[in-house]
């Protein structure tokens, strides 16, 4: 039940058309096939992101999403090398583990606030990364490599996705793969944020004393909203680890956990699309500047802080800007 | 008189200090009961435990019967009692119309997985939700805001949306924190105006802590008084205005303070 | 066990000094200051250049460090951070930006340093023997004394001195400090410099032992939020126990965990998440709502 009107139906089309018509069709023409990985990575970081969104929605900072996506990403590797499992199959359970761990983690933690929780969620990634380290079923520090490529999902002798190994160009397929997914993840975000559960999210957010007055079980929401936050998390980082076909403690870190966080900040804490938007920018900015040579941390860096200064409540907000000077 | 709340013997310590000492009390139906005392006697820690937004020391908080007290504060307000705060706790950005959407949680008849999916039962929620918010706005004379942020209403507005807020999730009780605090006397007629509404319209019963007495004495039908933790009388207001005890406490504060 | 000992003691004066300035920033600015860390090897590096490649005397370098991220810490504060925290009252806004310039100093330190592992000359020679029991080089004593007087002279200062008197004040309440005539600009920009100096100065006093190297940043700053957390965040003795605290486990843990793999942060972090559970102001920190 998605109402919507008929200047966002346009926009959802231009946008799906984009995405999984034009862009092959560009990169086709123009031979960059190197612009499959970039964009299937920014598809499966958004994804990551859009759950730190979510959470930034209930007001908590979330600086632990690389734990999640390291999670998920183990999780997918091991079920495929070690028990044999379809990668479709292992795709799910890989975000139901990192929603149960969320669960797990959550009820303790979620009690803190503000910089609290951001600071013991920083903490939480690199608890990860030291558990892969020192488990013998990751495989420590050599990590899990060789992960087979996704196989064929037929029903009833029907084909529905071929086997990713068998064919010419995996690379698109893993792009389709990754745009479908960030699609179900935006439109479910979308649909969540425009409902009821959103108005009760941001009541959460602005404060929670008054929402647990009003009835509202605060601690019984926030729990739900990180195992959401947590399986997209999981999801993003083993789609992330069949592509790369190996997962290492160092797959996804601190630095990730962070960048994740930046996305939500760049796109727009106030739009659903924002982490969609941030994760473009930042992840392409950053491709971008590697023709700068040894620069390209000084520069990416002043422009994260010039952005700041000049655009505290992210990118999107200049196009609500322009909206409001053309008088709509 | 059948009692409605219960307060029996509630106590609280933190650390060596105690806050409030055996402190026993009912609340009829139907009644507006005022806790009165001066600053530090321990009405905001009583209030607090009265909603579960802190646990007792000793003692217990009866509502029908039931205890409420060191329970979650959602469950309090779910079996029908429900505080408000002061004009500082709002939703700031929200509107006045969206606050008291968001406040019906508890009227609430579709799962929270029906609001996602948008199944008959969450529209039809949301419709009564729309309804209901816009017969509650209208009810408190805030009509012409009603599509203001929160964060832009001025003190008095603030403190009838939270009133609102509270009403939205049909209370039978209703736990009022200081709600003349900084008001001159026309603002503080108006609202008592509109607590006393609240209660002969809408049938919910009153529990306030407060410390101007004339308000205070105008709008209560029983007063109990705190001084130091202790409860020091109980009483209709003409009693509490010849208690002796009651007169040596605020004397003994503030002269000005009690300007009956 | 009297290893041991001296092991934490030595870890904890110098994380507790970590502790301090990160602990100092957040609780006059509510900044998680993110790069923290990269001031630390910051101030390594500045003693590196002065002390290990001009041949400087070590006081000199280690007096330098001060003053660089001194002035560093005012100058962020006075165009980035008084800016953001005035415009925008979202905790989030100074998070971005402290990301921000943990990534930037991250790339200053790269282009001007490089991402070599840099040692200086030992400031003194020997080994502290008793008898077996406690085996310490007398340049790690040297520092632990130092870290521990620079505590000292730290409480001193925010305890008696006028600056120090205005900080608290400025810390306990913001709005009060304004009423009570405390020049909250001024004071806020002395904090920052303050705390981005003790930052520099533990920096260069460790060059002296473990050497410096541009990978250290980001640890740094979580030992000192792990620090900060344990005993409490904006509180300064909260900072000094959490100091110790982690000192006294990362000592214990490499003592007796070490037979069963690299496991003690592990252990550290499990341990610190079950006692936030329980306590999650902290040790010394205020109980919020």
């Amino acid at each position: 039940m998605l109402k919507l009107t008929m200047g966002q139906w346009i926009g959802l089309g231009v946008f799906l058309a984009a995405i999984f018509i034009a862009v092959p069709a560009l990169i086709a023409a123009s031979g960059r096939t190197d612009f499959y990985f970039t964009l299937t990575s920014v598809a499966l970081l958004s994804i990551a992101s859009a759950g730190v969104w979510l959470m930034f929605y209930i007001g908590r900072i979330n600086i632990g999403q690389g734990a999640f996506a390291l999670i998920g990403a183990y999780v997918s590797a091991i079920l495929v090398t070690k028990a044999g499992m379809s990668f479709w199959l292992t795709l799910p359970i890989a975000g139901l583990f990192a929603a149960f761990v969320a669960v797990l983690i959550g009820l303790p933690i979620l009690r803190l606030r503000g910089v609290y929780f951001a600071m013991i969620s920083l903490v939480l990634t690199q608890v990860v990364t030291l558990t892969a380290l020192a488990l013998p079923i990751t495989n420590g520090a050599k990590g899990i490599t060789s992960i087979p490529l996704p196989g064929a999902i037929s029903i009833f002798g029907l084909t529905l996705v071929p086997d990713f190994a068998s064919m010419e160009n995996s690379r698109l397929a893993f792009y389709y793969t990754a745009c479908f997914l960030m699609v179900l993840t935006f439109a479910a975000m979308y649909r969540l944020v425009n409902s009821r559960l959103g108005h009760i999210c941001r009541s959460m957010q602005q404060n929670e004393e008054l929402a647990a007055s009003i009835g509202i079980n605060i601690a019984y929401i926030r729990i739900v909203v990180f195992a959401i936050s947590s399986f997209f998390g999981g999801i993003g980082g083993a789609m992330f680890g069949s592509i790369a076909q190996s997962v290492y403690p160092s797959t996804f870190v601190v630095t990730d956990s962070v960048n994740f966080m930046l996305n939500c900040f760049l796109g727009g804490l106030g739009y659903v699309f924002g982490p969609m938007l941030g994760t473009l920018v930042l992840y392409f900015g950053w491709d971008l500047l590697f023709e700068s040579g040894k620069y390209q941390l000084l520069i990416y860096s002043s422009l994260l802080i010039a952005a700041m200064l000049v655009l505290p409540n992210g990118l999107l907000s200049l196009r609500l800007d322009m909206f409001r000077r053309s008088g709509k | 008189m059948s009692a409605l709340l219960e307060v029996k013997a509630v106590t609280k310590r933190f650390g060596g200090l105690t806050a409030n000492h055996n402190i026993s009390f009912d609340v009829a139906e139907n009644e507006i009961l005022s806790v009165i005392g001066p600053n530090g006697a321990g009405k905001s820690t009583l209030f607090k435990m009265i909603s579960s937004f802190l646990p007792t020391t000793s003692g217990e908080v009866l509502f029908k019967g039931e205890r409420i007290s060191n329970l979650k504060p959602h469950i309090v307000a779910r079996k029908g009692v429900v505080r408000t705060f002061q004009e500082t706790t709002i939703f700031k950005s929200m509107t006045v119309r969206e606050s008291v959407i968001v406040a019906q949680h508890l009227r609430a008849k579709a799962s929270l997985a029906g609001y996602f999916w948008g199944s008959k039962t969450a529209l039809a929620d949301v419709a009564a939700f729309g309804a209901y918010a816009d017969e509650l706005i209208d009810f408190l004379g805030l009509g012409d805001i009603r599509n203001e942020l929160a964060s832009n209403l001025p003190q008095g507005h603030l403190r009838a949306l939270g009133i609102a807020i509270g009403l939205a999730t049909d209370p039978t009780v209703l736990l009022l924190d200081e709600p003349f605090a900084g008001m001159n006397h026309d603002e503080t007629m108006q609202m008592v105006a509109l607590v006393k509404k609240v209660r002969d319209d809408r049938g919910v019963t009153v529990l306030l802590v407060e410390h101007d007495m004339p308000a205070v004495m105008n709008i209560s039908d029983r007063i109990v008084v705190l001084n130091f933790g202790e409860m020091i009388a109980e009483g209709t207001p003409t009693q509490i205005q010849n208690n002796e005890k009651v007169i040596e406490a605020y004397l003994g504060s503030a002269d000005d303070e009690i300007g009956v | 066990m009297e290893q041991i000992l001296a092991n934490g003691i030595y870890l904890g004066a110098q994380y507790a000094m970590i502790a301090l300035g990160l602990t100092l920033i957040f609780a006059l600015m509510n900044v998680l200051n993110f790069a923290h860390g990269q001031m630390y090897v910051l101030g390594g590096f500045v003693t590196y250049t002065f002390y290990g490649q001009l041949g400087l005397p070590f006081v000199l370098a280690l007096t330098m460090s001060c003053v660089t991220l001194a002035v560093v810490g005012a100058l962020i504060e006075k165009f980035l951070f008084g800016p953001v925290i005035r415009r925008s009252a979202r905790e989030e806004s100074t998070m971005l930006l402290a990301a921000g310039l943990a990534f930037f100093f991250d790339a200053v330190i790269l282009l001007v340093f490089g991402e070599k592992q840099r040692g200086v000359p030992k400031i003194v020679d020997g080994v502290f023997n008793w008898d077996f029991r406690v085996i310490m080089p007398y340049d790690r004593i040297l520092i632990c004394v130092l870290a521990i007087l620079s505590i000292v002279a730290f409480i001193l200062f925010m305890q008696y001195s006028k600056t120090g008197r205005a900080l608290r004040a400025l810390a306990q309440d913001r709005t009060a400090a304004q009423l009570m005539g405390v020049n909250v600009e001024r004071y806020s920009m002395i904090g920052f410099a303050l705390g981005a100096m003790l930052a520099g100065l533990v920096g260069g006093l460790l060059v002296t032992i473990t050497g410096i190297n541009l990978g250290m940043g980001g640890p740094t700053s979580i030992k000192a939020f792990m620090m900060v957390m344990i005993g409490g965040a904006g509180v300064i003795s909260g900072a000094i126990a959490g100091g110790i605290i982690l000192g006294f486990m990362e000592a214990i843990g490499l003592a007796v965990l070490s037979q069963y793999g690299d496991i003690t942060y592990l252990m550290i972090f499990v341990s610190l998440m079950i006692f936030l559970a329980i306590r999650p102001q902290g040790l010394m920190g205020k109980p919020w709502g």
